[in-house]
């Protein structure tokens, strides 16, 4: 199961370990006070998150919105606006949760700024909607129309409302797809594509909120401040979901070296790259990648890296590693990957690094293929001898995948490792911690 | 959401709307000193809209005895628009043609529903005037934020081009 990176498990390392912090046994970084520093940045995230909604509707409080109030029409009409503020606000919110930032990704984690996403995803369908229906109302009881016939009359004769009504229609297709019984029953591709449809719903409610609401007329100051948001937001998409990713597959240009099997239906893939230690510190967090061969380019697969990249040689040329289970057709696919290969890479992301780390101890618990990032991360994380206990879980002995390069890391860093196999869920106790025996210290 | 994001977030948010609020209210004090002012005008040139009320009927039947009218646009004169309804209000202008050229557009009525409408027309009138003027015919671009006045206003303007003959 030894791999070609075995070599270097056993040769003392002497770099630092990552994130530009003191090395060695005894100083270690403070852990607690980092971690408060990042719940910090969450918890000012979430305020300005929640502050910016406020911001929409204070936008029109401030134009004398509530002044303007004299009709029922007229209160309508102010709460369909209303409902369109705060709902285009928490449709920039959710691109922003999904641009990838490392500011959100780093203080929340991309997980749960995803969680967010999701979460804000009907919330903004049904503020969107009843903006609609509001503006109709409203508008439609000043004139003396009914709502149909308001609406029948906006898309016809209003310029950018057909392109407004346009965009309901696709925001409506995209969180339907989204919902997770609708999502079960198509095939991902189905539902990444018509997710693409996002990014056109909301270029074309973009007119209309221009053209048609008074309230970012042109010369007033509201104007200025939501082209400014509506900007900033598109240019974080831009940057941090096209350009760095192609900045990065251009900057490290990794090729695939050799696919090794690991286990039956468990393969890794090695790539050689470029400039591979500013990656360095990144074990166990995971890259998304498109293995440029016919037929499996289009496919995006976010996997972790399950050894730190090593660069080798002064100019950063270097390996890292990713270990993949045989979970679909997309990831059989993978194992007759040729050498040579082209790899494009979004990453790294997510936060199981050092930097979720929130005090000295750690425990590190791993299933199945889960135990590969694990692994990943064990090989460089701070550590003094004894801090670390690490638990491996698998059906069978086999399914401890790359339990032999674990063993090895534990040994040379100190580390505790336990591991359990087999099928005997019932034999651990409901509550508390497995009795002892259950789970086997490793020698 | 920890307490501690929770109870900054609700502060944060209560103090932008109540931010927002104030500098809302004031907004509307000058705004309502504003539609007062040009209410004012639309009552005085409203008592002047029954005539040119007539006088774009006049317009029209002068339009329609097309015979000497080519001529007569020529000499110049004042000719009334359409008057177009909107959901915002009325809106209704009057060019000034001299040797058949205009030289001159005024808005006899603009969109007056609420405070916000009576901002948007001052706002958007000049502008439309303006480009009117240098392009001497109603082909101009309409006016973001304000696409219900300035479609009424082409609208008219071309209704009284057609009365000129232009």
């Amino acid at each position: 199961m030894n791999t070609q990176l075995s070599p270097r498990l056993g040769t003392e390392d002497p770099r630092t370990p990552d994130l530009g912090l003191p090395a060695g046994r005894d100083a270690l970084p403070g852990f607690a006070a980092r971690h408060r520093r990042r719940l910090l940045r969450a918890d000012a995230l979430t305020v300005a998150a929640w502050g910016s909604l406020a911001a929409s509707v204070a936008l029109w409080l401030a134009d004398g919105g509530t002044a303007g109030v004299s009709t029922v029409a007229s209160g309508v009409t102010a709460l369909g606006i209303v409902a369109g503020l705060a709902g285009m606000d928490l449709v920039l919110l959710m691109l922003l949760l999904a641009a990838r930032i490392p500011l959100i990704d780093g203080a929340v984690g991309h997980d749960r700024a995803l969680e967010f996403h999701r979460k804000l995803g009907k919330p903004s369908l049904y503020l969107l909607l009843a903006h609609g229906i509001l503006i109709a109302v409203g508008y439609g009881m000043a004139e003396g129309l009914d709502p149909v016939s308001e609406a029948v009359a906006l898309w016809a004769l209003v310029p950018d409302m057909w392109l407004a009504f346009v965009s309901l229609a696709l925001f409506i297709a995209v969180v339907v797809t989204s919902l997770v019984a609708v999502r079960r029953r198509f095939p991902y591709e189905f539902w990444y594509v018509v997710h693409l449809l996002t990014y056109a719903a909301v270029l074309t409610s973009l007119p209309h909120q221009f053209s048609v609401g008074g309230l970012f007329a042109e010369g007033t100051w509201q104007r200025w401040c939501w082209t400014a948001i509506c900007a900033a937001t598109g240019a974080a998409l831009l940057y941090y979901r096209v350009i760095q990713p192609a900045v990065a597959t251009f900057r490290h240009q990794l090729t695939v070296e050799r696919v090794t099997a690991e286990a039956r239906g468990v393969i890794s893939v090695e790539m050689s790259g470029l400039q591979l230690q500013s990656l360095e510190g990144s074990g166990g967090r995971f890259f998304i990648w498109r293995f440029l061969a016919p037929g499996l380019w289009w496919h995006p697969h976010p996997f972790s890296l399950s050894a730190e990249p090593m660069a080798l040689g002064n100019d950063g040329r270097g390996l890292l590693r990713i270990t993949v289970r045989d979970l679909g057709q997309g990831t059989a696919q993978l194992a007759a990957l040729r050498p040579g290969t082209k790899v494009a890479i979004e990453g790294p992301y997510g936060l199981f690094s050092s930097a979720a780390r929130s005090r000295d101890r750690i425990v590190m618990i791993g299933a199945g293929i889960g135990i590969t990032p694990l692994r990943a991360l064990l090989e460089r994380t701070p550590l003094a001898p004894g801090q670390a206990t690490v638990l491996l879980r698998g059906h069978s002995g086999q399914e401890l995948y790359l339990g032999d390069e674990v063993l090895e890391l534990c040994r040379r860093r100190g580390a505790t490792l336990f591991h359990l196999v087999g099928h005997g869920i019932q034999s651990l106790p409901t509550a508390g911690f497995p009795r002892p025996g259950t789970w086997r210290a490793t020698p | 959401m920890r307490p501690r994001a929770a109870v900054s977030a609700a502060l944060a948010s209560a103090g932008i709307l109540l931010a927002g609020w104030q500098s809302g209210v004031h907004v509307a004090d000058t705004r309502s000193a504003v539609a007062a002012a040009s209410t004012g005008n639309s009552s005085g040139s409203s008592s002047g809209l029954g005539t040119s009320g007539s006088a774009g009927t006049t317009g029209s039947s002068g339009a329609a005895g097309t015979g000497a009218a080519g001529a007569a646009a020529k000499a110049g004169g004042t000719y009334d628009g359409d008057i177009v309804q909107t959901r915002f209000g009325i809106v209704q202008v009057r060019i000034t043609v001299k040797a058949g050229d205009i030289t001159d557009v005024t808005a006899l009525k603009l969109t007056d529903h609420e405070g916000r409408s009576v901002q948007i027309s001052n706002y958007a009138a000049p502008i439309l005037r303006s480009e009117v003027l240098q392009a001497q015919s109603a082909d101009v671009r309409t006016v973001g934020g304000a696409t219900v006045t300035s479609d009424a206003y082409l609208t008219s303007l071309q209704a009284a081009l057609d009365a000129a003959n232009l």
